[in-house]
């Protein structure tokens, strides 16, 4: 999953491009690759990443929970048998793991496509070539899902391992009965090993034939048994059978090898087919889990949504017990969104971007209803990208140089997502920087959302302004000065809801409601409210 | 005297379903344990697992014997069943767990982590009544609060003189038996080893306490530091091994020691029976 020229890496890691990789990451090596190929949809694409999305949907509602694990669980431990296709076409014998691989993936297709029966938005898998050499190599499976091969496979190598059988039954006999005379002539249960030790006090007369001395100590002598002549000519007949036995094993490898290797087009296809399957299944369970739906992708510039979730600030908050208030937001060129601190313009800027992202992709959104066009850049200007950039720059600067990359850039199609730029100069300057900045966009007919605590831009720009409704009233205090419990109190008394508006409300005092949320004292609290009102 | 089925026979009677043979240099004997304990096994008709912790070692297997390889150490002939291929990787390449369909000599090589000779221990032990491992010290915490027994050998390879030989011996079974954890009474956990510097401090203040290690790999402490700091410390761990018998190699390339007096030194110094496999004696 690249992102190419979509998002640059700090807006990415702003829109959760790692969580969301991590959320879709296939189980199979198959998936891995087509996983690694996913390329954003770009501007052209929409009938592609509109089948795309209901593809994925269409699974998600055919295929439950129980059936898109048990598929996972089939293709999660799958050995890779692409390197073995390979070697089989450019005429390498493939070796046994190897035949256990391709047996492996045979199968498991087989598995996968029986658990898709029913399911009408699923193509089965196998083909031909998975059913040809799953034939052909049948007759080595051993025991669940083991290769071995068997004798089945070739009368000759048969016949061959019962010679080298019988020869080394033989070879064993006669060292066996070499070894008992060694250990009864010396008065011993046994000769264990090639090497044993005499101890000199032990030893009755003199040593028994065959026995060799290696060594001699005061106490004891270090003794090798020989091979006798009867159990030299064993031995080398046994090493002449096992000979043959490894003749016979290269011709069946050979001869299974040819048939892997007729095939390897076949079996190239459904490898390909598994890996776009298992990144689809992800897909699908992603889908199902975060209730997704597939957005319609628009040709003109657009991201309206009804009802969104930013995924992995819900993930987040779900950990803490806490639940994500979805959003609406239409967005049709540019706009202003303003709000009061906490409010969540940052979230709703994010809930934009992500959206984008998964449409981009040809995913289902995390929304009841949404419509995206598909962008050549998503870019995020603004707070929380700072930390990307070093150096010895102001924030204002490093701002102003990233819109200079974005303006140059000049995607065709962007979408830009500003979250308080130019909140580090003086408010009037912000102000006119902001009011130019929508100017541009429009003459560029990008899509926008600019977020501000500054007023009157949107009315001097002529865009449209929406803003997070803010506080119901005061937030309850809470009984201690704890960060966890204040933040509680205030998610209580926010509405996080976004609607249009017509002008800016500079009579709330949200933020000081929030100071004394958070602990600030009584009187400096008293003092702001005073200060404003005068 | 056949020692296999001495050393087979110990480890069953504890209910060991593994037998990790460990020494204290090379060249004293491992291998030659591992194959008299094996061949004891496959006589015996148990279904058998082999490992390896050794780079490149070759033993002789017999039919049905499951054993771990990798893929790159896995010769063309004889074909073995292969049975799993795992994730697990050796500079050989990843392990593979086979089983033997004719005897022959084969190649093993095993896991490099503490953690992977553990999974690859429990696959085996899952289709096979024994395992036995030749094993290395340094990855025998794998073998720690599970079932499995331990031997210990040394030998002349090792030392210059017996007396240094068994000191070796006895120094490594007493760190390998430290005891289990006695709840009840006061102790001072460990975070990580114990060694040398820790040992001498404790020491230093008197310490009474137990001085809790999770295993007894843990303690990291030889020779006569290690004696000591046993002798002076209560050191217990939380999760045991268990040591089940010594065997010794009396000869070297350069000397040796008389067998008898060998594994009777050891024997005498360690508590636990004292094999020669060579000499198919026994001590103790």
């Amino acid at each position: 999953l690249k992102t190419l020229h979509l998002l640059d890496s700090a807006t990415a890691a702003v829109l959760g491009f790692e969580w969301l990789k991590t959320a879709l990451t296939p189980v199979s090596p198959y998936g891995d690759r087509h996983f690694e190929r996913l390329r954003p949809f770009a501007p052209g694409d929409e009938p592609a990443a509109q089948s795309r999305a209901n593809a994925i949907a269409a699974i998600a509602v055919e295929l439950d929970a129980a059936r898109l694990e048990a598929i996972r669980a089939a293709m999660r431990n799958l050995p890779d048998a692409q390197g073995a296709i390979a070697r089989a076409s450019m005429g390498d014998v493939l070796d046994d793991p190897n035949f256990f691989e391709l047996l492996r993936f045979c199968t498991t297709i087989e598995r996968i496509d029986e658990l898709l029966v029913g399911c009408t938005g699923c193509v089965p898998i196998s083909n031909h070539a998975v059913r040809a050499v799953k034939a052909a190599l049948a007759l080595g499976s051993a025991g669940e899902a083991g290769f071995y091969l068997a004798d089945a496979f070739d009368r000759d190598l048969a016949s061959a391992r019962e010679c080298v059988a019988r020869e080394q039954a033989e070879l064993d006999a006669l060292r066996g009965r070499e070894s008992a005379r060694a250990a009864q002539a010396l008065g011993r249960d046994e000769v264990a090993g090639d090497e044993f030790i005499l101890m000199r006090a032990e030893l009755r007369g003199s040593l028994p034939t065959g026995v060799r001395v290696l060594r001699e100590a005061p106490t004891y002598l270090l003794c090798a048994l020989e091979y006798g002549d009867a159990a030299l000519a064993a031995l080398q007949r046994r090493d002449t059978a096992a000979a043959a036995v490894a003749e016979a094993e290269e011709r069946v490898r050979t001869g299974l090898t040819e048939i892997v290797g007729q095939q390897a087009a076949g079996l190239n296809a459904a490898a390909a087919a598994l890996g776009e399957f298992d990144v689809l299944v992800c897909a699908a369970r992603f889908t199902q889990h975060y209730d997704c739906t597939p957005a319609t992708i628009a040709k003109k510039p657009i991201l309206t949504f009804d009802r969104a979730r930013f995924l992995p600030l819900e993930a987040e908050l779900a950990a803490a017990g806490r639940r994500f208030v979805p959003l609406d937001v239409e967005l049709h060129d540019t706009a202003v969104l303003t709000g009061p601190n906490m409010g969540g313009k940052s979230v709703c800027l994010q809930t934009c971007g992500f959206i984008a992202l998964c449409a981009a992709f040809g995913l289902p959104v995390p929304a009841a209803r949404a419509q995206s066009a598909l962008f050549d850049q998503v870019a995020w200007l603004g707070t929380g990208r700072e930390a990307q950039i070093g150096g010895l720059l102001s924030s204002f600067a490093r701002e102003v140089l990233e819109l200079r990359a974005i303006l140059e850039r000049a995607a065709p199609r962007l979408l830009i997502l500003a979250d308080e730029f130019a909140r580090t100069t003086t408010p009037h300057e912000g102000r006119a920087l902001m009011v130019a900045l929508l100017m541009r966009l429009r003459e560029l007919a990008a899509c926008g959302m600019l977020a501000t605590h500054l007023a009157g831009i949107a009315a001097t720009a002529g865009v449209r302004h929406f803003a997070v409704r803010g506080l119901r009233g005061i937030p309850r205090q809470p009984p201690t000065q704890g960060v966890g419990e204040a933040l509680a109190s205030l998610a209580d008394a926010m509405d996080y809801t976004i609607a249009e508006v017509s002008g800016d409300d500079v009579t709330r005092a949200d933020a000081i409601a929030l100071t004394a949320l958070l602990g600030i004292d009584r009187e400096f609290v008293n003092d702001a409210y005073r200060a404003l009102s005068q | 005297m056949r020692v296999g089925i001495e050393l087979l026979d110990l480890a069953r009677a504890t209910g060991a379903g593994s037998i990790f043979v460990v020494g204290t240099g090379r060249n004293v004997g491992k291998t030659t344990v591992v194959r008299a304990v094996y061949a004891a096994a496959w006589q015996s008709g148990l279904r058998t697992g082999l490992a390896s912790l050794n780079p490149r070692h070759r033993l002789w297997i017999e039919p049905q014997t499951l054993f771990v390889t990798a893929r790159g150490a896995l010769g063309r002939t004889p074909a073995v069943e292969i049975l799993e291929l795992s994730r697990v990787q050796s500079p050989a390449g990843a392990l593979l767990f086979a089983r033997a369909a004719s005897a022959a000599l084969y190649e093993l090589v095993g896991p490099p982590t503490a953690s992977g000779v553990r999974a690859v221990t429990e696959r085996l032990a899952a289709c096979a009544e024994i395992v036995i491992v030749d094993g290395a010290v340094d990855r025998v915490a794998a073998l720690a609060g599970s079932n499995g027994a331990i031997v210990v050998t040394g030998g002349a390879a090792s030392a210059a003189t017996i007396q240094e030989a068994v000191a070796e011996i006895a120094a490594l079974v007493a760190r390998l038996r430290i005891p289990r954890v006695d709840e009840t009474a006061p102790a001072i956990e460990l975070e990580g080893a114990l060694t040398a510097t820790r040992a001498a401090s404790l020491i230093a203040a008197e310490e009474t306490r137990q001085i809790v290690v999770r295993d007894p790999t843990q303690v990291a402490l030889s020779g006569r530091a290690g004696t000591t700091a046993l002798a002076r410390l209560k050191v217990r761990c939380r999760r045991p091994l268990r040591v089940i018998a010594t065997a010794i190699a009396s000869i070297a390339a350069e000397h040796s020691f008389d067998p008898r007096a060998f594994a009777n030194a050891v024997a005498d110094a360690t508590g636990l029976p004292a094999f020669d496999v060579y000499a198919g004696v026994r001590a103790a």
